[in-house]
């Protein structure tokens, strides 16, 4: 099976620079793992467990200390690796004056994309967000769900082969959430892996394949949806054992 | 190449939407225009000198502005887009850090440029109304000021980006910029100090650009050209401060 990423014995320290020396903070320790392309990974973990670290470093906005990480083959920072990535960080901003075919203009344009290719992927990406009846509304007057669609949707444009999603359904209201559980079932349908971080486990539940457990910077425990079916008390009670 | 160059213009283009549509803008635009109009005052008292006074004062809020407006917006614009996390989306795209640095810049020289054409035009409106004509010194007065933007918003940016605040930038661009008036100055007293103390103030004097080189007023009398030669140091300055600036941000964690 071929491997959308690999991490192999990765570790990250964050060094912060003091009056009195630099303190330093591990935030992972010899993290291995592969995702499968074209499946939905999800990455569970208590707050500070590692889970935003990960997908920085698949994304190339960090730098592991130790370790290896691929991308499709190439290093995270290779623009080979990047041109197969999208990235929904956490509560994504957008200038709040532009309308969202504006925004995401842009970012199409930081992907490569222009002329008729730009503007049918614009075009594209908030059809499959929903975002087209509200196109001629300025961000400012977007909800919280809609500027998460934007997130989405910009992270679309450019076809990836893999969507990195950092908390996609934090803070939304349960119809948002609904469709954009919706909307990620399909993207999977069409082959393309998705790997996202969350906090509630009942969406992970529904969503992923596969899912990572990370306690206090290390990789604590792979779990397959078999399993997770299997146990009497679900992916929950598995998660818990694990933090705990 | 070809793919580059539209990354550099993009991130530009953007850059100087986002200037010319802040509200700062909006506010230094205000204040230019009632400062350029109210020098006026000055003008008056200066009785029959006040075609220059009108010339020169002009001309120097002219450059305090641009150069005002444009620190602010070098200083806080890395800081902003890695604290709203905009940053985060475009360097997780094929986007190369040289080509975002470049198209910052060029963003904020593009939004200079703008500028100064902006109150120039006012300037002369104004010179106009009160009957003089164009200054002959005046296109080559704003290509001095432009190089010399030119080479303290690269440096600008270079401290954004080992800076800890934008207001900590701000100060030290500022004072980089006034230590370039003075370094026919500094270099005089570099030389006259003997030993160890001259040694290091020659050394010192050489990291400051000489802004002097760009005042096309100072190069030979009242009117004059710039010489070709300037654009030599006013390129070299900006390259180094965009180079130093390059390898900050390519070691750069967000």
């Amino acid at each position: 099976m071929k491997h959308a990423v690999s991490f192999a014995g990765v570790g990250k320290t964050y060094r912060r620079p003091g009056l009195l020396g630099a303190r330093y903070h591990t935030a992972l320790t010899d993290v291995s793992f592969e995702l499968p392309a074209g499946e939905v990974t999800g990455l569970l973990g208590l707050n500070g467990a590692g889970k935003t670290t990960i997908m920085k470093l698949i994304t190339g906005l960090l730098f592991p200390d130790a370790g290896k990480i691929r991308v499709f083959g190439h290093s995270p920072s290779d623009e080979a690796a990047k041109a197969r990535v999208g990235f929904l960080p956490e509560l994504p901003y957008f200038p709040p004056q532009l309308k969202p075919a504006d925004a995401l203009a842009y970012y199409g344009r930081l992907s490569g994309l222009s002329g008729a290719a730009l503007a049918a992927a614009v075009e594209d990406a908030m059809r499959k967000t929903g975002l087209e009846p509200h196109a001629g509304k300025r961000v400012s007057e977007f909800s919280k769900g809609m500027l998460q669609r934007l997130g989405l949707a910009q992270a679309l444009l450019h076809s990836p082969d893999l969507l990195v999603l950092d908390e996609p359904v934090s803070g939304l209201d349960p119809l948002a959430i609904h469709d954009i559980r919706s909307l990620l079932a399909a993207l999977n349908s069409e082959g393309r892996a998705i790997f996202l971080s969350s906090h509630s486990i009942s969406e992970v539940e529904k969503l992923c394949s596969r899912v990572l457990i990370m306690v206090r910077g290390t990789l604590a425990r792979t779990v397959k949806r078999q399993e997770w079916e299997a146990s009497p008390a679900g992916l929950e009670g598995i998660f818990v054992e694990a933090v705990r | 190449m070809r793919k580059y160059a539209a990354l550099v213009w993009s991130v530009a283009l953007n850059s100087f939407l986002e200037g010319a549509r802040s509200r700062f803008f909006t506010m230094f635009a205000v204040f230019a225009f009632t400062a350029v109009y109210a020098s006026v005052l000055a003008g008056v008292m200066a009785v029959d000198q006040e075609e220059r006074l009108l010339g020169d004062f002009g001309l120097l809020l002219t450059e305090l502005t641009t150069l005002a407006y444009l620190l602010f917006n070098a200083s806080s614009s890395l800081l902003r887009e890695a604290e709203t996390k905009t940053i985060y989306l475009v360097f997780s795209r094929p986007v190369p850090r040289w080509a975002y640095l470049a198209g910052k810049l060029a963003g904020a020289l593009l939004t200079g440029a703008m500028m100064l054409l902006l109150m120039g035009a006012i300037h002369l409106s104004l010179l106009y109304f009160r009957g003089f004509g164009l200054p002959p010194f005046y296109g080559w007065a704003l290509a001095g000021i432009f190089l010399k933007l030119c080479v303290i918003v690269s440096f600008a940016f270079f401290v954004s980006l080992f800076s800890t605040s934008a207001v900590s930038t701000l100060v030290i661009s500022a004072i980089m910029w006034t230590l370039g008036h003075f370094a026919a100055e500094a270099r005089f007293l570099a030389e006259e100090a003997a030993g160890f103390k001259g040694l290091l103030l020659g050394l010192l004097i050489n990291l400051v650009p000489n802004l002097q080189l760009f005042n096309a007023r100072d190069a030979a009398g009242a009117a004059a050209a710039l010489p070709a030669s300037v654009l030599l140091p006013a390129a070299a300055w900006t390259l180094a401060c965009y180079l130093a600036g390059l390898w900050l941000l390519s070691r750069k964690e967000f």
